[in-house]
């Protein structure tokens, strides 16, 4: 019996597959692009390969993220919410709170024993998201995976004024020519972030186990920035942007069980690897 | 590296200082009093309707929408900011009302009643009662409403009827006004009393009344004066020394007293043709909440010649009006605050210019005061004070040729006014006010 | 068609067309006075055989007229419904009534008449406490209306015409509250989104014709076997304004929607107004006391010198007490428009009411637009997921 999660966020199409004791066996990445529709089954194909499972061998599919009503062979859908939750309570079982800070979101998630129980999101405004350092570091000229290193070796933090995404590359753009040093910039773009991210979870109240999840959370010098912001101890899974289907995988696991032991019936969808289509045609 | 002082441009009043220095002495002594004992009460800007009431009755009043600009110009709204957010008030809310808010969470929740050591001079103590008012927005009496979450304070609403302006001249209508104030202030006294435990001292009442009225007649009367050219006093100048008026802030008759001394001058500079800024070149009339943190942007703006002539509808003293005959203290306080409300209506609907009770004045301001344009600051948590700058500006243009420059900001969050920016817009609207003027002249204006 | 449904068709086809029918009554000759508010007493328009026709916006409807006169950061419902206007959408109205509910109100009525030039306009104040002189004042501004609907109709609004119009419109009322029974059993037997088409349907049509519409309704919804399906969760939808079925849809996807308190929704339908010797002093208590709109500044008791917030948090919110326990609501959701600041400030006290009443609860904001309606929805799914059975 084999399980799986497919979670579509704005950026990132992520592929976890599961068996029965919850071993993953499968976890594959890849950019969403602008054709959602079009790549879920690409990389559910790629992730049954490294398996060496085909599609009729996955007993329940949850599909989550933003792109989740496009994944016609899923099961049923679930909030990326609901299933970072449980991702997270997986990796870390004492966890009160979690944060997962995307490319296009941030989300604050208060969680009790794996099980989602409030939650506030901010997918207003790119300067509470990781876009907002994917945009200043274009205009800095330096690559994203480097920003947290170098921010590291800051010796003063310089205040970043301007709260639009936008006009902060411009300012940051003026810092370097009135002579800032980089890493300095670099801590006070963390810190602006930090703080944003932060205020959203002071809305929810932050409880430990405080544990971040997301792209951003690769970038050590966030996890120093939100770490003084909210001043209590953050811990980081090793694969920090396989949470949300890693939690689709789980709970497809604990529906099909619960339906197993209760002798009901489940409706699945068809396994077939086919695109999404609009009104029923298929798209090469 | 020589240090440059900061020029000062605009040539100030000397009799704005005392009445400037006023506000500041008031407000300590309320602080020492309170710290003494007396009780104090949060109230709410009500434009000379509540004010008298408690003044009479000797109470000290907290301005939580003067201390948020404050806390604000100080730096340390944020801390209060960041508190609302996490008590769950949205974000746009006027950003006052969220540093109270947060205020009186970390005041009540966190410090179980004890003043926070960090709030600046002397922080607000736990009131007796919430005075809020109805006058301007909404946002203000919801706000006090809103208080009753962390203080467990009685709240007393002032109603503010706010007519249409043709409505307002359907017969009858203005005494159903007048009744509705004068009762509901009634009821406002017999609850103040029973909060404080002491009768209204009615003559005193009928005093502190007059000396309002008079206060702001010289007031007025002072702002007449600048329609001079050059004009003689500068919107800075206004705005430092308005709280005795608008406020009543400090002894009344003190406050008359010095409002004479600036009449005296600034008629003084009237007859010499001496200026508020060295070089006039452009008149410039203000709307509507002036950016307190960064009032020596107004000095630069001088340096190129930009004299501010008028401003700020909201503030401004109600146009005069004769209450003589009227024996009822409460009747005269009511028919002075409604006046502040409807005053221009009239006019207003021989010009046929209906988009916001606050709007037309600036037609009047603009073309009384020969404005060459106008500064519109819109604000982005205060939509009282912003809503009717588009029409205004609309309206200026239409009928005055008079052209607009809107620089946005916000009343606490100050990063988004940028001195810099609005300074580069600056001569660009120089050649637009120029351009306009020729129009003018071509239509036969006489500015 | 089906014949079925005969009547939840019409509504459906009114909803999506809603000024077919004004336009029909205005070629035939009768009256058409346009209002944005609930608090406009429509008695008194069809006193006169007026019809009124709430000025409604469009969701779907991109904002470009409204930037002359309102600023961007302003009651985006409002800016709508300008928008709207200035674009010549409501240009077969006779006249506009508007009143002092709240800001966003005021200051749209007033940009409203000056660049629109309808034969009649008409603005109301009205008071923000529930005093008496308060009430006294606002029967004075109803008065006042009275007089400046005489002088453009040339007809008088007696006593006798103001309370035949008053009956249809308490009927009306009635009806609605009788259509919200409805929803009371599980699964309810209409959707929110049939309610919300059926609601605005009836700010679309003369008083008459939408009491017989409501009739219809009603009778085909008790026999009908193609209602809803039933979901684990009954929702409350409290907020300022839900008329549009594109976000009740939002909520209806995984839930079952059973009380809409808002306007779109019971807000304007849950009292009567009394007969009294003035009829207009029965419009203005019931308008002031019964629309249970937060501009309107509620106490337990006024000027009460020893106040108690849960007393307090009763006086404002506990119409909804009954509400939850008669339609077994087990999850509410606080809709907040953007920029609503009167609502906004009810929100924490409204959340402590909830807590206070066993209800699970959340915050969403929308700006009236359709854009935001796909975050919305994750909003509400994860909502439903931690209430979750």
């Amino acid at each position: 019996m084999y399980f799986a999660g497919v979670d579509i966020g704005s950026t990132m199409t992520k592929v976890v597959l599961t068996d029965k004791a919850g071993n993953l066996l499968s976890t594959i990445k890849g950019p969403t692009g602008a054709e959602h529709r079009q790549l879920a089954n690409e990389v559910m194909r790629q992730a049954l390969n490294e398996a060496s499972l085909q599609i009729d061998d996955i007993s329940y599919i949850v599909a989550t993220g933003y792109g989740r009503l496009n994944v016609p062979f899923a099961d049923c859908q679930i909030t990326e919410l609901s299933c970072h939750a449980r991702g997270v309570h997986s990796r870390f079982p004492d966890v009160r709170t979690a944060i997962d800070i995307g490319g296009q979101d941030a989300k604050c998630m208060k969680i009790d024993n794996g099980r989602l129980v409030n939650f506030v999101m901010n997918d207003k405004c790119a300067a509470g998201t990781g876009r907002f350092l994917e945009v200043t570091a274009t205009a800095l000229g330096i690559k994203l995976e480097d920003m947290g290193d170098i921010s590291l070796k800051a010796t003063k933090k310089v205040q970043i004024s301007n709260l639009c995404t936008i006009f902060a590359q411009q300012e940051v753009v003026a810092l370097i020519s009135r002579g800032e040093k980089l890493e300095n910039i670099l801590a006070g773009l963390h810190d602006a972030l930090a703080c944003r991210i932060a205020a959203l979870g002071r809305r929810l109240g932050i409880e430990p186990d405080l544990v971040l999840t997301g792209g951003v959370a690769k970038n050590i010098g966030m996890v120093k920035a939100m770490k003084e912001s909210l001043d209590c101890e953050i811990l980081v899974p090793e694969e920090p942007l396989i949470t949300g289907a890693l939690g689709g995988a789980i709970l497809a696991n604990e529906i099909y069980m619960k339906a197993v032991a209760a002798g009901e019936a489940l409706s699945t969808k068809a396994r077939r690897l086919e695109k999404a289509t609009f009104f029923g045609e298929e798209h090469r | 590296m020589v240090v440059q002082k900061e020029r000062k441009t605009i040539n100030r009043l000397k009799s704005m200082y005392p009445l400037r220095a006023k506000v500041n002495e008031t407000y300590l002594k309320s602080v020492e009093a309170i710290q003494a004992g007396k009780p104090a009460v949060w109230g709410m800007l009500n434009f000379y309707y509540g004010d008298p009431i408690l003044k009479a009755m000797d109470i000290e009043v907290v301005y939580p929408e003067n201390y948020g600009a404050i806390a604000a110009a100080m730096g340390i709204a944020q801390q209060y900011l960041e508190r609302a957010d996490a008590e769950g008030f949205p974000t746009h809310l006027c950003g006052y009302s969220l540093t109270t808010l947060g205020y009186a969470s970390r005041m009540m929740k966190e410090l179980k009643g004890q003043i926070p050591p960090e709030a600046p001079i002397g922080g607000m103590p736990k009131p007796l009662f919430l005075m809020s008012s109805a006058a301007i927005c909404d946002a203000r009496y919801k706000w006090f409403q809103a208080l009753g979450r962390y203080m467990d304070v009685p709240v007393w609403p002032l109603e503010a009827p706010l007519p249409g302006i043709k409505e307002f001249f359907i017969e009858g209508h203005y005494d159903k006004m007048v009744k509705l104030g004068v009762k509901h202030l009634r009821d406002f006294v017999a609850f103040v009393e029973r909060m404080v435990g002491k009768k209204m001292d009615w003559e005193k009442l009928n005093k502190t009344a007059d000396l309002m009225i008079e206060v702001n007649r010289v007031w007025h009367e002072v702002n007449e004066l600048r329609k001079a050219t050059p004009c003689p006093m500068h919107s800075r100048d206004f705005w430092s020394a308005m709280p005795a008026a608008l406020f009543l802030a400090g002894d009344l008759e003190d406050s008359l007293r010095l409002y004479q001394d600036m009449y005296k001058e600034v008629k003084d500079r009237v007859d010499n043709h001496v200026g508020a800024i060295p070089d006039e070149k452009y008149r410039l009339v203000f709307a509507e909440l002036p950016p307190w943190h960064s009032l020596a942007f107004f000095d630069r703006l001088a340096e190129r010649g930009w004299n501010f002539a008028i401003e700020s509808v909201g503030y401004h003293p109600p146009i005069p009006l004769d209450l003589s005959e009227v024996s009822d203290p409460l009747e005269r306080i009511t028919k002075f605050s409604l006046q502040f409300l409807v005053g221009y209506y009239e006019d207003s609907r021989k010009q046929n210019v209906l988009g916001g009770t606050t709007a037309y004045p600036y037609l009047k301001y603009a073309k009384e005061w020969k404005c060459d344009g106008a500064l519109l600051h819109p604000l982005i948590t205060c939509r009282s004070a912003s809503t009717h700058l588009p029409y205004v500006s609309d309206m200026l243009i239409e009928k005055l040729k008079v052209p607009s420059l809107s620089i946005e900001g916000d009343i606490v969050d100050l990063r988004l006014f940028n001195p810099e920016d609005a300074l580069a817009r600056a001569e660009p609207f120089e050649e637009t006010m120029d351009y306009y003027r020729e129009i003018r002249k071509q239509e036969g204006s006489d500015w | 068609m089906s014949g079925r449904n005969a009547g939840l068709d019409k509504a459906r086809e009114i909803y999506l067309n809603r000024s077919k029918r004004v336009r029909e009554l205005k070629a035939a000759g009768k009256r058409i006075i346009g209002y944005p508010c609930a608090y406009i007493p429509l008695e008194m328009l069809t006193a006169l055989d007026i019809v009124p026709y709430q000025t409604c916006g469009d969701m779907r409807e991109p904002i470009t007229e409204a930037d002359r006169a309102l600023p961007h950061s302003f009651c985006p419902i409002m800016r709508n419904y300008l928008d709207c206007a200035l674009k010549g959408k409501n240009d077969f109205l006779d006249g506009m009534v508007t009143a002092h509910s709240c800001d966003p109100q005021e200051k749209t009525a007033r940009v409203w008449e000056s660049y629109t030039h309808y034969p009649y306009f008409h603005f109301i104040d009205i008071p923000i406490t529930i005093r008496p002189e308060a009430l006294e004042y606002f029967r004075s501004q109803l008065n006042d209306f009275r007089k400046t609907l005489e002088a453009f109709t040339g007809e008088e609004l007696s006593k006798e015409r103001l309370e035949a119009a008053i009956k249809p419109h308490n009927r009306q009322r009635a009806l609605v509250r009788e259509l919200y029974e409805l929803t009371k059993p599980s699964p309810p037997l209409i959707s929110g989104t049939e309610t919300v088409q059926v609601l605005k349907a009836l700010t679309s049509l003369p008083v008459s014709e939408g009491n017989d519409l409501l009739i219809e309704v009603i009778s085909e919804a008790k026999n009908r076997s193609d209602g809803p399906g039933k979901q684990p969760t009954r929702l409350l939808i409290w907020s300022s304004t839900v008329d549009d079925t594109d976000i009740m849809q939002i909520f209806e996807g995984k839930a079952n929607v059973v009380m809409n308190e808002s306007c779109g929704g019971i807000r304007a339908y849950r009292g009567e107004v009394k007969f009294t010797a003035d009829p207009l002093e029965g419009l203005a208590d019931y308008y002031l006391n019964e629309i249970t709109c937060a501009r309107t500044f509620r106490q337990a008791a006024p000027g009460e010198t020893r106040k108690d917030y849960l007393r307090d948090l009763q006086s404002r919110f506990g119409h909804l007490k009954g509400i939850v326990r008669d339609w077994k609501i087990n999850g509410a959701i606080m809709l907040l428009v953007r920029y609503c600041d009167p609502f906004a400030f009810e929100m924490p006290s409204l959340k402590d009411y909830f807590n206070s009443i066993g209800v699970p609860s959340t915050y969403i904001e929308y700006d009236y637009t359709t854009g935001t309606l796909a975050p919305i929805r994750t909003r509400v799914e994860a909502f439903l997921e931690t209430v979750g059975h």
